[in-house]
């Protein structure tokens, strides 16, 4: 997620305010402007990348085209140990505190525990994320339009909404006491734009919630 | 759940450490930032 200062565009939302989703018979269900789309794609991606690297927004390809695992066997490794090697993680968190908050510290006052949780499980939980965000990218179309989304789909989009939003409270500096705050920041901030931004992630969220129940 | 939104943090479960920790990895799947701590 860039910096809200890195330039003067800020993103903007149609005046309209969206309907969000809603519950149909066909699965939850709501209507983005291309806007709209735009700056949910974008920011889902960025997240992506973040926590996946370059071409985690990608969408995935056909797996018939990918290398296979076996491909390796000539490695000085066995497939299978050499896969396990490869599936643990840092022992360290991360310094960016946007995947710092994405990617928490599970023990708060002892570092060795935290480590080794973390080389065990951070893998997972980053893989769980780019899979949530490529499932928003493979059913939200750029030109926006009507979105329908199966409850397994609705559940990877609850995901990665809520990691765009962990990801630009960080940016935002957005504490719990933000509802209170937000009328007091000044108009000429830079990060105004963005909360208007937030504010709409956090309606999609609240009605796809809702929408589900 | 309450203590969530008053003091900021609220105990949701506990047991042994290895259910905790298994708890503490979906939770922070979900984006919770959920952590595991020893009652002392």
């Amino acid at each position: 997620v860039s910096d809200p200062g890195d330039d003067g565009a800020a993103p903007e939302i149609a005046e309209e305010i969206m309907t969000g989703f809603r519950h149909t018979p066909r699965g939850v269900s709501a209507r983005f402007t291309a806007a709209e789309a735009g700056i949910v794609r974008s920011l889902v991606g960025q997240v992506a990348e973040l926590v996946g690297g370059p071409g985690a927004a990608e969408e995935p390809q056909d797996p018939g085209g990918r290398e296979g695992a076996g491909e390796t066997a000539d490695g000085p490794l066995p497939d299978d140990l050499a896969a396990m090697l490869g599936s643990f993680g840092p022992a360290a968190p991360p310094e960016d505190p946007v995947l710092a908050r994405l990617l928490p510290d599970a023990y708060g006052d002892d570092a060795d525990a935290a480590g080794e949780f973390r080389r065990y499980t951070e893998p997972g939980l980053r893989s769980g994320k780019v899979a949530a965000a490529q499932t928003v990218l493979a059913t939200l179309p750029a030109a926006g339009g009507r979105v329908r989304l199966s409850d397994g789909d609705a559940e990877a989009w609850l995901r990665s909404l809520n990691d765009v939003r962990l990801a630009l409270g960080v940016v935002l500096r957005i504490t719990e006491d933000y509802e209170h705050e937000s009328g007091g920041l000044d108009p000429a901030d830079p990060r105004q734009a963005y909360l208007h931004v937030y504010d709409f992630l956090t309606y999609l969220q609240e009605t796809l919630v809702r929408a589900l129940r | 759940m309450l203590d969530v939104h008053h003091k900021g943090r609220a105990v949701v479960s506990s047991g042994t450490r290895e259910s905790m920790e298994r708890d503490a990895e979906v939770l922070h799947g979900y984006g919770l930032w959920a952590t595991v701590s020893h009652d002392r």
